[in-house]
């Protein structure tokens, strides 16, 4: 079985252990994969310690030589970072200076939109706040004689099966709803990833590495299930 | 891709390190950029993280097992989250693709390949796996009956994977020894609803938010624990900043405190007081804002027995002997039992001595536990009113009083306020909570103790208004307690010592009446505590972290390395579980497999198979089908003497009536019967068509099955049959699910779903057709009927016992308990000065296993912080960033020290989240719980902090 040299030599570097163990399912190529199910005598050699799986590559016991990482995010300033790519098309963009001062984000005082309006964000070189921040998508609840309503119709089900039902209202200020911008944008500590990770990005917009695209018609692409 | 394997490694780790000092580097995949979406397939399906229950739209692209995820974007159809998710929300792309997923079987052996419980890890195949759990299964059944075999089950299971594992184990096994993670997360939740209620699950719904006009959150930080209802809640507040009030009661300052009108910090384990503080002031003080008409049709004031414990271990327990000279006792240190002592006597203090005077205690008198009793009787209203009289401002600020350094005067003008706001005529209000009022050793009554004060001011089961607990987990309510994968518990809120519910359940099952076992107690814990006394000796932990997630950690690990027993964790990452175990099972992540959860808002929600799993890694529904196919009638199904000296029947000749043989599979009887098989593949019509379904047809992968033959498949629709016949248990019952396919075609609806429409707010006549028909029936011409069907009969007493034994009926009724204050069992002293407060951080979900292997979510938070005041940082030494030592009774381990974080506590208390594996904070907490619904409290124990 391939999988055993690989973890043989896994062994040996107990931090790449996790990259080799992937390994044998993912990406073998088909001719091989079927040769190694023919079912033959098991070879079972012990390899892997439970110390060399995950992340604490210490004794479970043992909490004195534990030490987690010193941490340092970044004090460059807004504004004098580079910007780190989106994780991929569409995705919320992580925060490439320091916010030492500027969060917690209160009612009131949120300092994340004094650089990331729009109309101010082009000349100081920040990311400006996409359309879909100045969109709501939450249509209107009312109810009355035991009867809801949804932008003034009454519905039976909340979930909008009927796309005439998802609502998209343009608005002319931040939808309040995205006030809190920690909850998707987050500072990133100068580490390497403590696991790799093999996700692939595939930006289908030339700058999608550095702008949503998520606007306009494109709300309303794909949504519909069954598509036809 | 055209890049190979190894250039994809080279140009990633080449990426993340320029990622990590912030740089741009060229590589193919963005040359590939500006692409259409050619290839792109969107799917909806559900987050894999909160009780939330967001929806999200998932692109995947390549074909057979090249097809990955390629992005996650909002969806604005889906009712929850309209367009918008959170950070692990969004990064739910990512949780599927760390370096180190499980690919293939991993048992502990020595060098001649056997089974070693001290050896290392070697790749085994799926055979060999289920031949070494069939071998230790048996064992355990030899060795301690149907108890010996146990689950750590999840909130995180599928429904499908929830109702397989609950099949398997209670009617294969009959062991009722399944019990899921979300004991530790909302069980205090559901005891709540059972006492009061009478039925599980939420009255409101999420548009209750844009329905009230006041938040208050007890014990919970929404803003990082539900983003995504704080996002709601936000727009709320902002859109209407003047008459929208937002209150937070909380142990210490965090995130949701930001949007505070005013929040109130308190003493931990005081919101008891609180709660009981707003119920006196309406009583006393504002008795015209009791809507009597509302009380009279439609509640009854309730008492139980206050001396239940903590839920530690009892004296005699196996671990607890022998007892010694230097105060240590088993298993046990002399330092750990000074808490675990309390378990058996408590002196009342002085603190305490005042709300329990109404019960009979004065301070410094000993008060006798008994384990902790769901009894309860009926109370006239002036016994409850009696409950509430020591309650005053003075006597409630001076005790729950949280921050040092705030004036008793502003403490108390914030009670005041608060009670101003729920009592408000017309004004609405929502109470919102989570794992502080359910991690606490009196988790039951502080939920019951909100109703109370919903209940007398009529605003409770309304739009906008009314007392709701929100679910921690995504499937938390969907499976683990729709589906009942608790020891007590059957589908649809039917209980196990229940015959007539046994035999609902072994009917539809087609198994042999008096199969089910009618003895359900082996609770999470419990299970915990039975490998450490050496009567489990089989365990597998399922869709959850339980060697991470469980307090007194270091007992547990110890038990479960050194006793003779055989621990299994299926997991796609090897956690702190996975180390701990003999054997590990390479599973199906979220989008590997069709799924539904349910969440808070008792919203079910389907989702396809995306894309094929990882090496061979199989889903848990097809490793407990296949685990079925090692045991028969025979094996499984003689008689047995239960621990406790109860039989369970041989149900053996029974079987053989039914048509079955002694050699029928439970595989057969439980998974592949002609019910099962009645539900086709039909891959040319929506939902199948297009899509993978590895469990039913096998894949390209050709995985070597358990049999060591490559799986093909079981050839019918397994994934509609199990959520078909679980869902048939509550149709009709109040638990009304719609069928399969309309799942995949709507973004979830809310049970009870009767005839096609979902249902907003229970037990409100207006908008529930069950409570409508009992209401009908009842003719009280109530607005309301709490038509729960539990504990509706009483007998009567006042607060201290029971009177008059006979029983009244009380139908569609709700409770009001008189429930006094009570200290947790281990407060700060001289030595151990602080108290320590766990949980969770946005970034992170529970132990961390997916989210730590996203780099992005890593680099967001990369590890457990030990959150404290910078003044208590300052007297014991300590600066920013310092690595300091935690130490309990229990243990003890190393954080960093942080006093600028978004967690701000008071000068009395710490916060250390527990998802990083190198901060193993559940060594040092205390698995004291709720004695009524056995939830741990991780919210409290006391702790001494110190520079390492």
């Amino acid at each position: 079985m391939k999988v055993l040299t690989k973890l043989g030599i896994s062994t040996a570097v107990a931090a790449s252990a996790f990259l080799l163990f992937t390994g044998c399912g993912a990406e073998q190529a088909a001719p091989a994969k079927a040769e190694a199910k023919v079912v033959k005598k098991e070879v079972v050699k012990p390899l892997v310690s439970d110390k060399q799986l995950s992340y604490r590559n210490v004794d479970l016991e043992d909490e004195t030589t534990v030490v987690p990482p010193k941490v340092e995010y970044t004090d460059a300033a807004p504004g004098t970072s580079k910007k780190f790519k989106r994780a991929y098309q569409d995705a919320p963009p992580m925060i490439p200076h320091s916010v030492v001062g500027l969060v917690p984000i209160k009612m009131g005082n949120n300092q994340c939109l004094g650089c990331h309006m729009p109309d101010v964000a082009p000349a100081v070189g920040a990311t400006p706040i996409p359309t879909s921040h100045f969109t709501d998508f939450r249509p209107k609840t009312t109810v009355k004689n035991g009867v809801i309503y949804k932008n003034g119709k009454p519905i039976k089900n909340t979930s909008s099966e009927e796309l005439k039902n998802v609502s998209i209202k343009p608005m002319k200020k931040l939808y309040m709803g995205r006030y809190n911008c920690t909850q998707c944008h987050a500072p990133q500590a100068k580490l390497n990833p403590l696991v790799e990770n093999k996700f692939q990005a595939q930006y289908t917009d030339p700058k999608g590495a550095f702008k949503s695209s998520w606007q306009g018609d494109k709300f309303m692409e794909h949504i519909k299930i069954p598509a036809n | 891709m055209a890049l190979t394997r190894r250039e994809f490694l080279k140009s990633s780790a080449a990426a993340s390190a320029a990622a990590a000092i912030g740089m741009q580097v060229p590589s193919e995949l963005e040359a590939a950029a500006g692409n259409a979406e050619a290839g792109w397939r969107w799917d909806k399906a559900a987050c894999r993280f909160c009780g939330t229950g967001c929806g999200i739209m998932l692109a995947t692209t390549g074909e057979g097992k090249d097809r990955k995820i390629v992005a996650v974007k909002g969806d604005p159809a889906a009712p929850v989250n309209r367009g918008l998710n959170c950070i692990k929300g969004y990064f739910n792309a990512k949780i599927m693709y760390g370096a180190d997923r499980l690919t293939t079987p991993l048992l502990r052996v020595n060098e001649k390949g056997e089974f070693d419980k001290h050896g290392k890890f070697a790749p085994v195949s799926w055979k060999r796996a289920f031949d070494e759990m069939e071998k230790h299964i048996r064992k355990a059944l030899k060795a301690s009956g149907p108890e010996g075999v146990a689950v750590f089950a999840s909130g995180q299971y599928t429904i499908m994977e929830g109702y397989a594992a609950q099949k398997m184990m209670k009617g294969g096994f009959r062991s009722n020894a399944i019990d899921p993670n979300a004991r530790h997360c909302m069980a205090s939740a559901v005891v709540g609803f059972y006492q009061t209620f009478g039925i599980d699950e939420p009255s409101g719904c999420y548009d209750d938010i844009e329905l009230t006009d006041t938040i208050v959150t007890w014990g919970s930080n929404m803003a990082e624990m539900h983003p995504i209802l704080w996002s709601r809640v936000t727009d709320r507040k902002l859109s209407d900043p003047d008459n929208v009030k937002v209150v937070n009661i909380q142990t210490y300052t965090h995130r949701t405190c930001d949007l505070g009108d005013f929040n109130i910090i308190f003493k931990p384990q005081t919101d008891l007081l609180l709660w009981n503080y707003l119920a006196r002031e309406i009583v006393y003080n504002h008795p015209e804002a009791i809507d009597w008409d509302f009380i009279k049709k439609n509640i009854i004031f309730t008492a139980g027995p206050v001396n239940i414990g903590y839920g530690m271990r009892r004296k005699g327990e196996k671990s607890l002997t022998p007892e010694r000279p230097d105060g240590s006792a088993g298993k046990y240190s002399a330092k750990e039992m000074q808490t675990i002592r309390q378990e058996m006597v408590h002196k009342v203090s002085e603190d305490e001595a005042p709300a329990l005077a109404p019960y009979g205690y004065k301070a410094g008198d000993e008060m006798h536990h008994t384990p902790g009793t769901l009894k309860h009787w009926e109370i006239s209203f002036e016994e409850y009113k009696k409950s509430l009289a020591p309650y005053t401002l003075d006597y409630v600020a001076r005790v729950a009083k949280g921050d040092p350094d705030e004036s008793i005067e502003s403490f108390k003008k914030k009670l005041q306020d608060l009670a101003a706001l729920y009592i408000e005529k017309d004004r609405k209000v929502v109470s919102f909570w989570t794992m502080g009022m359910n991690q606490h050793t009196r988790g039951t009554w502080d939920n019951t103790l909100s109703y109370n004060v919903h209940f007398l001011l009529n605003k409770q089961a309304k739009p906008g208004s009314g007392a709701f607990s929100l679910t921690g987990q995504p499937s938390a309510c969907g499976t683990a307690r729709e589906v009942g994968t608790f020891c007590h518990r059957l589908p649809a809120d039917m209980m196990v010592k229940n015959p007539k519910h046994r035999k609902i359940v072994e009917k539809k099952w087609q198994i042999p009446e008096g199969t089910l076992n009618p003895v359900g107690n082996q609770h999470i814990m419990k299970i915990h505590r039975d490998i450490e006394d050496g009567v489990v000796k089989f365990a597998w932990v399922n869709v959850c972290n339980a060697y991470q997630d469980s307090a007194s950690a270091k007992h547990w690990i110890k038990a479960a390395r050194t006793m003779d027993n055989f621990i299994v964790t299926s997991d796609g990452y090897p956690g702190i579980s996975a180390k701990v175990s003999d054997l590990i099972l390479p599973s199906a992540m979220i989008y590997e497999k069709w799924g539904a959860y349910g969440n808070a808002e008792r919203r079910t929600q389907h989702w396809r198979q995306q894309v094929l799993p990882v090496g061979d890694a199989m889903s848990d529904t097809w490793q407990w089908v296949e685990l079925s196919k090692r045991f028969t009638v025979d094996d499984l199904w003689g008689g047995y003497t239960l621990r406790n000296g109860k039989k369970l029947p041989d149900v053996r000749k029974k079987a053989y009536a039914m048509g079955y043989k002694p050699d029928t599979t439970m595989f057969e009887i439980l998974f592949a019967n002609d019910r099962a098989k009645s539900y086709k593949i039909d891959l040319n019509s929506f939902p199948q068509k297009g899509y993978d379904n590895t469990e039913c047809l096998g894949d390209e992968r050709n995985v070597v099955g358990s049999d060591g033959k490559v799986f093909k498949g079981y050839g019918f629709m397994i994934h509609q049959y199990l959520f078909e016949e679980y869902a048939w248990f509550g149709r009709g019952h109040g638990h009304d699910l719609a069928d399969f396919v309309t799942y995949h075609k709507v973004r979830g609806l809310k049970w009870p779903v009767v005839n096609g429409k979902e249902t907003a707010w229970r037990f409100n006549v207006k908008y529930d057709p069950y409570a409508a028909k009992h209401a009908k029936e009842n003719g009280r011409g109530s607005e309301f009927a709490f038509y729960g069907p539990l504990a509706k009969a009483l007998p009567k007493g006042t607060l201290t016992g029971i009177t008059d034994k006979k029983k009244t009926p009380l139908p569609d009724k709700a409770k009001i308990f008189a429930r006094p204050y009570m200290q947790p069992p281990e407060i700060p002293d001289a030595e151990y000065d602080t108290w320590l407060c766990t949980g969770r951080v946005l970034e992170h979900w529970h132990s961390g296993t997916m989210t730590m292997r996203v780099p992005e979510l890593y680099r967001a938070v990369p590890e457990a912080l030990c959150y404290m005041h910078p003044k208590t940082a300052e007297e014991k030494g300590l600066k920013q960033g310092d690595l300091c030592w935690i130490e309990s009774r229990r243990g003890r381990v190393k954080a960093r020290v942080e006093t600028r974080g978004r967690n701000r506590p008071p000068r009395t208390l710490v916060f250390v989240p527990w998802f990083d594996e190198r901060v193993f904070i559940n060594k040092v907490t205390l698995d004291a719980t709720c004695p009524m619904s056995k939830q741990t409290d991780y919210k409290k124990c006391a702790v001494k902090i110190y520079k390492a």
